[in-house]
């Protein structure tokens, strides 16, 4: 320590914990510790200086693109809520899955959909399920889904201009009954009675408005939400694969189906061809 | 995004054993939203000669159209049908006049030989640029997908109906790993007598 | 002393601008690359070609990419290879830590879902790598995990990946997912064919796609252990 002084080094602890290898398995992986912390991007904006960053040293392109796309839809109704999904990634063009698991079991009560970035709301939902089972295991109830939908908008709210990209509905049964938030990247938070987030929700909110009712019965409520989605899948490009239908009922959720969508498009084909002749 | 996959398309032409196969998918579409699903692309232009034309919709219409003039005007001032080589020659041509400012298709010419029905495929760039290999060309916004599966499926000497289910299954499972094409698909295979035309029965999302 | 100055560029404070000055600064490189993974029963097989190059050059035709984590473990890593390097000792540093903690062996699906965690703490400023994980899982079945760059993960039973992805991938829902066939038997696959495959794939993606060739490594993982085989490519 003497030499240290001598050479002007007053402060050498400080010093020696700016070291940058020192420690790098645990610099890299700081999220394990604690999940809200991710590391940092090299420049403040990336976004101005995003041509660096898309090209290698020689200037090429490099196809840095992540999965996204999708429709979801979800809706509340007489029985609880019902969430539809479709299951197809795509990364630019490229239809990287064709079987993604949109719909995430957070717990028994609540579900979660993801579109946008699937990394981005894989890795939330992910954080959102143990914080719900943290304040469980405090509390000795469940959490609320007003709760758990404003964690999940806070802790994105955080990282808010940083380039996440999620719409996420947060659908679950509660103290208060049924309930369905629509949660994005930007901080959005609302409550509501139908929601359709994605690239092809335009065309699946066509087919949810016009057989929305409160009044549906179960297997009317799961066809409306198998039908929505299909047709957002034939019509938009980046969505498609299966259709997988979820309910949330009091007793929690259930699984109902799911369907390939080109056996739904050869049904619902021949359904109307059959209707057709009828008439 | 490039202009070349603006509407989203998938071509492929393959040669076989005396015959030749032109396949293409029928999606229209703007970006990720499907507009039509039986946009045709392919275009006879001759009792053997199809040209398919991937690429950006509007010039699809505008060179097919253009080529159709050219091509009428060909056979009426030399009172003779016009071969395949010749017609891809006419096409690369006419690309080439707008090198500067092109047409965003980059077309695919199949056909036999009139006199001795010699297989003849052929594709370009949008500038006309000629390749007329001896086994398959590909095109459209799946065309690296179609590069996978023809160079895994194509074999020498196809006859018809081998040629007919080895393209059916390079473009279907080509497309069915490409966004934005897909929707149906119409298989024509060039046979010295007759041409083949089959719709598919493909995934519709 | 004042004459020389730290920057090369001379000082003339009077016709100085504050506008934003152009760096130069491209932190990834596409150093190319292919990754085969085809899961069976009781075996998973993965294979990766050992060229590795930049633009039309080829730094070497006899760089691994696979990258065993642990006895039932392989990690298969395409893309930018100084990304590769950190990610996968930071891997390696945390397997071994894990060990040292619980004493037991980290299992295929706990390192998927770690690698899932690692990747996406750089949201944003992503490793540009294609990662394919393969192993064993605790019941012994073959598994493969792919993932994009900021990790996102998903299981399949094959998958291909990296600079010859997106020719190879249709590929093999043909042959091994059996899409758009009709009257076809669902069977499990063998080693054999899997093999017979990864090959086949293989000679197709070195026609088409440059910065796959040379060689490919495969590496089969069973229950005894991981054995390790290669098959030569075109080397143009």
């Amino acid at each position: 320590m003497a030499l240290a002084e001598i050479c002007g080094m007053q402060d050498f602890d400080t010093y020696k914990k700016q070291e940058p290898f020192d420690n790098d398995v645990y610099n890299y992986t700081n999220n394990f510790a604690n999940n809200l912390n991710l590391a940092l991007p090299p420049c403040p904006n990336i976004a101005q200086n995003l041509s660096n960053f898309t090209t290698d040293d020689a200037g090429r392109e490099i196809k840095i693109k992540f999965d996204h796309g999708t429709t979801t839809l979800g809706f509340q109704y007489q029985g609880g809520v019902v969430l539809a999904v479709d299951s197809r990634a795509t990364g630019g063009d490229f239809i990287g899955s064709q079987t993604m698991k949109k719909i995430v079991e957070i717990n028994d009560f609540l579900l979660g959909t993801l579109a946008g970035g699937a990394a981005d709301c894989v890795y939330w939902d992910r954080v959102l399920a143990k914080q719900c089972r943290m304040y469980e295991l405090r509390n000795r109830e469940r959490i609320s889904v007003a709760a758990a939908s404003k964690l999940m908008a806070n802790m994105v709210y955080n990282y808010k201009g940083m380039g996440l990209s999620m719409g996420m509905m947060i659908a679950g049964w509660d103290k208060r009954g049924p309930q369905l938030y629509y949660v994005d990247s930007e901080g959005t938070r609302t409550i509501g009675k139908a929601f359709s987030v994605g690239s092809g929700s335009i065309f699946a909110f066509g087919v949810l408005d016009s057989g929305y009712k409160w009044d549906l019965t179960d297997e009317e409520a799961y066809e409306l939400g198998r039908r929505a989605i299909y047709h957002a899948t034939h019509r938009d490009a980046y969505s498609g694969g299966i259709v997988r239908v979820y309910h949330m009922k009091s007793t929690g959720w259930i699984h109902i189906d799911n369907n390939d969508c080109m056996d739904l498009h050869y049904k619902y084909k021949q359904e109307a061809e059959d209707e057709e002749n009828k008439v | 995004m490039s202009i070349l996959t603006y509407n989203g398309s998938a071509m492929v032409a393959m040669k076989g054993d005396h015959c030749v196969s032109i396949a293409t998918d029928k999606r229209l579409g703007i970006q990720a939203h499907t507009v039509s699903i039986d946009f045709p692309k392919v275009f006879e232009m001759g009792p053997h000669l199809y040209l398919g034309l991937p690429g950006l919709a509007t010039d699809i219409q505008t060179v097919f159209e253009k080529l159709r003039f050219r091509k009428n005007l060909f056979e009426l001032k030399e009172n003779r049908q016009i071969s395949p080589q010749m017609f891809s020659a006419m096409v690369s041509n006419m690309l080439y006049e707008k090198r500067f400012g092109p047409f965003f298709v980059e077309p695919i010419v199949a056909g036999l030989e009139p006199k001795t029905s010699e297989p003849y495929i052929c594709n370009m760039d949008l500038i006309g640029c000629r390749n007329e290999p001896e086994d398959f060309v590909t095109g459209g916004s799946a065309s690296s997908q179609l590069f996978g599966m023809c160079e895994s499926l194509w074999e020498p000497n196809l006859g018809p109906d081998d040629l007919f289910e080895t393209t059916s299954q390079a473009l279907i499972n080509a497309f069915d790993r490409d966004a934005i094409s897909g929707w149906g698909a119409t298989v024509y295979i060039i046979e010295k007598d007759k041409v083949t035309v089959r719709e598919l029965k493909t995934r519709m999302d | 002393m004042a004459m020389v100055s730290s920057e090369s560029t001379p000082y003339f404070p009077d016709y100085g601008t504050t506008a934003p000055r152009t760096h130069h600064f491209r932190p990834y490189a596409e150093n190319g690359g292919s990754v085969v993974a085809i899961a069976g029963n009781d075996f998973v097989v993965i294979g990766a070609d050992t060229r590795l190059s930049a633009g039309f050059s080829i730094y070497t035709r006899e760089q691994t990419k696979l990258f065993p984590l642990s006895k039932t473990t392989v990690l298969g890593c395409s893309g930018c290879w100084c990304d590769t390097l950190t990610l996968t000792r930071i891997l390696s540093a945390r397997m071994q830590m894990y060990e040292q903690e619980h004493n037991k062996i980290m299992s295929t699906p706990a390192a998927a879902q770690m690698l899932s965690t690692m990747l996406y703490y750089k949201r944003f400023f992503p490793y540009y790598i294609a990662n394919i994980l393969v192993g064993l899982d605790t019941d012994g079945k073959g598994c493969v995990f792919s993932y994009d760059p900021i990790g996102h993960c998903e299981k399949s039973t094959y998958r291909a990946g990296g600079s010859a992805g997106a020719l190879l991938q249709p590929l093999l829902d043909n042959q091994i997912g059996l899409k758009n066939m009709l009257n076809v038997k669902d069977d499990p696959i063998s080693l054999e064919r899997a093999l017979a495959i990864l090959k086949d794939v293989f000679i197709s993606a070195a026609e088409r796609d440059i910065f796959t060739g040379d060689s490919i490594d495969i590496n089969i993982i069973t229950k005894d252990g991981v054995k390790k085989d290669s098959f030569e490519l075109r080397k143009d």
